[in-house]
């Protein structure tokens, strides 16, 4: 309907012509014949929208909210004949300056609306900012009318996923990629043929909301380079797309691009989550800058102390105030809006504990925000994702308030396999959990198996190279004395700390590293693979590399030839793993019938050493008696020698004239470590199997 | 912007000249609507496109879904490097047929019609 009465202009502001706007939504939303403006504040006095020529200093115009564009805490109003590719926006917001009662208003800033859907001011990465600009980040608007098709989310079964987790910059930012826009949303594109030849059938993308790289950018006392907000977990607009990631950033075409990237995996069977962070903002602590929130509405949008100090659950030196209705239902519009409008298949929440943090910062066991998303419908078959913890001490790794609908980041997946791997004796038991899917975490829920996400290594710490070549962590080049970043690794260099060129000690580091391949990839629950590490990524030993925008950080593909094998076994792991339906065991919660037979043994079968001593065991799947499947599926035997001497191992009998078969086996050089599913090889001796020093071997029965 | 027209035996060249976007989109749109007849043959000389952006990345999709429901055809020459990039990494030239140049746009659209 486009003739209707209300679409005309009934004010003026010198030549422009408004009318009060709608409320909702919030934000900048084309309308027909103008631009609909709508933004909240409980406490402003007053608001004005403040109107830029795209890139240029000054604003041309400034027009105020009159009285009868303000319904209740919103100021909304229409604004006609608008070039609106070729402005940019703000508000300024007056009000009370009174810190000791939360208030931080301040009329001489210009701040961006916290609904922008586009955010110019970073628009090519790493350009030099001009530091006075008086608006450095600008709303600017969308058309958000993406042609998808038929695009629609995936919707693959949790179990099914392998999740690559990746920095858009760093996947291709160097040379040795090969792309024609390195380091953008385009060229992930470039490289689906590798993703899909190597079985990833999930991408989980660091931040891509608009961050500032340029956020407390300063030189490298190491390098002298600069060092730049690089892994950018520090939002300056949640709804906007980080322009600097698109190779046509400049042109304020990155929502398009982003979404076009998407489409195509989509059409590739690759899902996309979305790492996001709203625990808190980049406007910092009390010495911070004014960005939006806080000059908006500073005692709403953040978790203050009685006197009007910022919270720092963070470590970031703010929070956000994540169960405060206002803010819970923006984080809500967001995480909406990425489903809807760029289709996005999943998130995963970064320092997910302090979403359930109430107003004062204490935990709760209800979170109102985490139970709203959980059952939100728009949200309905989103994969959800907690990084299960927070910088202020809050660890909810097997408590996070879950709903049956949330997943966790399993941290101790990743530290009780480590010390494993690393030959620490008494692991046996924890490890037997671990790879079920860590029912001792998340079957008092009766949780189904999506709960546990399980990894090795993640972007936070050690790549997996390095967790094998390094004792202790190298930061010095963030320039902190090397105090950044975590301590508790439980790594092992195999003997020498960093690159060497003991033949020995770098035979050792690819077993190991295949090890942790193998046993990621047979463990029941959803694998999480970090980009780069099933070629041998090294970042050098640093475990904390935010800030390093360069070849410390950026995948180098040249390894992928020199690692071949390494790249092989993992694509083979995963091969493996999608034809083996066993190990994508979809549910064990209480009252249902486990699907699948798993028996533990060591090195005699059927019988586990689960005392403090051991550092051998191993594990078979296979379906139950009854179950005519059983007939169908080889059976899978697994055994994990992490001693650093070779173990025999006896191994259990099969019936119905099964034969055990080598799939892989780490103690054996490439290529006769790993074949293609189907070709495994027939073992002499089915009785006994001698597993090598700190190796693993997969075998099926058939 | 200026929309030039010239018919090449039975296919209508029409040129864009200058920046398609959000100021010149609506006029513009308007303008190519008009060369829209039922069955019509086009073809999209972009070689004096200096600029486009995404509101005139829509301009020609909604033309291009004007065309269709008309039974007419259509296709794009005389991209710049620049221009064929964009298009192809926001998704645009998924919708389009593109020729090098003028003269191959031509001679296949002809082709087809006979």
């Amino acid at each position: 309907m486009t003739n209707r009465i209300d679409l005309h202009p009934t004010h003026s502001h010198g030549e422009f012509k408004l009318r009060a706007g709608k409320p909702l939504p919030f934000g900048a939303t084309l309308v027909p014949g103008g631009v609909n403006f709508s933004v909240f504040s409980r406490y402003a006095t007053a608001c004005s929208l403040v109107l830029f020529k795209k890139h240029a200093a000054q604003p041309f115009a400034e027009i105020p909210f009159p009285r009868e564009f303000r319904t209740g805490n919103v100021f909304s109003m229409i604004l006609f004949d608008v070039d609106y590719e070729n402005i940019e926006y703000g508000y300024r917001m007056d009000g009370p300056y009174d810190p000791e009662n939360g208030h931080r208003f301040d009329k001489e800033k210009i701040l961006l609306d916290p609904y922008a859907k586009l955010v110019s001011g970073r628009d090519v990465w790493g350009k030099e900012p001009d530091w006075n600009n008086i608006f450095p980040h600008r709303g600017q608007i969308l058309a958000d009318d993406f042609d998808w098709e038929d695009d629609c989310q995936l919707e693959i079964p949790f179990e099914d996923l392998v999740i690559y987790e990746m920095h858009v910059r760093g996947f291709t930012a160097h040379a040795s990629a090969k792309v024609k826009h390195p380091g953008t949303f385009a060229a992930i594109r470039d490289k689906i043929p590798y993703l899909k030849d190597l079985g990833i059938n999930c991408l989980e993308l660091m931040p891509v909301h608009t961050f500032d790289e340029f956020e407390n950018s300063k030189l490298s006392p190491v390098t002298g380079e600069r060092l730049l907000n690089y892994w950018g977990y520090s939002n300056v607009g949640f709804f906007a797309p980080k322009a600097g990631f698109a190779a046509t950033g400049k042109f304020g075409m990155q929502a398009d691009e982003l979404k076009n990237t998407i489409k195509t995996l989509h059409k590739n069977g690759i899902e996309v989550i979305l790492d996001v962070v709203f625990n808190h903002t980049a406007e910092g602590n009390e010495r911070g800058h004014y960005i939006s929130y806080r000059g908006i509405d500073n005692k709403t949008y953040y978790m203050l102390t009685p006197e009007g100090y910022y919270y720092n659950f963070s470590g970031c030196g703010n929070t956000l105030n994540c169960n405060n209705p206002i803010v819970r239902n923006m984080i809500l519009d967001c995480l909406r809006y990425w489903v809807t409008d760029y289709h996005v298949d999943g998130f995963r929440f970064d320092l997910a504990a302090i979403l359930g943090r109430d107003q004062n910062g204490a935990p709760m066991s209800s979170p109102p925000l985490l139970e709203t998303l959980a059952f939100d419908p728009i949200l309905g078959k989103c994969k959800l994702i907690a990084e299960a913890w927070d910088a202020g001490g809050l660890y909810q790794v097997g408590s996070f308030p879950s709903w049956g609908r949330w997943a966790e980041w399993n941290g101790k997946y990743r530290d009780d396999l480590r010390k494993f791997l690393k030959g620490e004796p008494g692991l046996a038991g924890a490890v037997s959990q671990r790879i079920q899917g860590s029912p001792d975490l998340y079957q008092w829920e009766a949780r189904e198996n999506c709960a546990s996400v399980n990894f090795i290594t993640c972007h936070d710490g050690f790549t997996l190279m390095d967790m094998v070549s390094y004792n202790g962590k190298h930061n010095e080049a963030n320039g902190e004395n090397n105090s950044d970043g975590g301590n508790d690794n439980h790594s092992w260099n195999c003997g020498w700390e960093g690159p060497c060129d003991d033949k020995e000690v770098n035979r050792l580091r690819i077993r190991q590293i295949k090890n942790a391949a193998a046993m990621l990839l047979v463990s029941h629950g959803t694998p999480m693979i970090l980009a780069g590490d099933e070629f041998g990524n090294t970042q050098y030993g640093n475990n904390n590399a935010y800030c390093q925008d360069n070849e410390l950080s950026w995948l180098n593909w040249e390894q992928l030839s020199e690692n071949a094998e390494i790249h092989n076994f993992f694509r083979q792991m995963i091969a493996f793993r999608k034809a083996s339906p066993m190990l994508r065991y979809s549910s064990y919660a209480m009252n249902a019938a486990p699907d699948v037979e798993v028996s533990w043994h060591g090195t005699s079968a059927w019988n586990a050493d689960w005392s403090g001593a051991a550092r051998t065991v191993a594990f078979m799947c296979r379906r139950w008696q009854s179950d005519e499947r059983r007939t169908v599926e080889p059976d899978i035997y697994v055994a994990m020698n992490m001693h650093w001497d070779a173990h025999g191992f006896e191994l259990p009998g099969l019936d119905n004239g099964r034969r055990w078969h080598v799939f892989a086996n780490t103690g054996m050089e490439s290529p006769d470590d790993i074949v293609t599913p189907g070709n495994e090889i027939l073992l002499d001796n089915q009785q006994y199997f001698m597993v090598g020093p700190r190796s693993v071997i997969v075998l099926v029965g058939k | 912007m200026e929309v030039k027209t010239q018919m090449k035996g039975k296919v209508n060249v029409i040129s864009l000249v200058g920046d398609l976007d959000s100021n010149t989109a609506p006029a513009t749109e308007a303008e190519m609507s008009k060369q829209i007849v039922a069955g019509c043959c086009l073809a999209l000389d972009l070689s004096k496109l200096r600029y486009i952006s995404s509101a005139g990345l829509r301009v020609l999709l909604m033309i291009g879904k004007q065309l269709k429901t008309q039974g007419g055809r259509w296709a794009f020459c005389g991209l710049s490097d620049e221009i064929a990039d964009i298009m192809e990494m926001t998704g645009f030239s998924g919708f389009f047929t593109v020729y090098p140049d003028l003269k191959t746009a031509l001679d296949n659209l002809s082709a087809n019609q006979e």
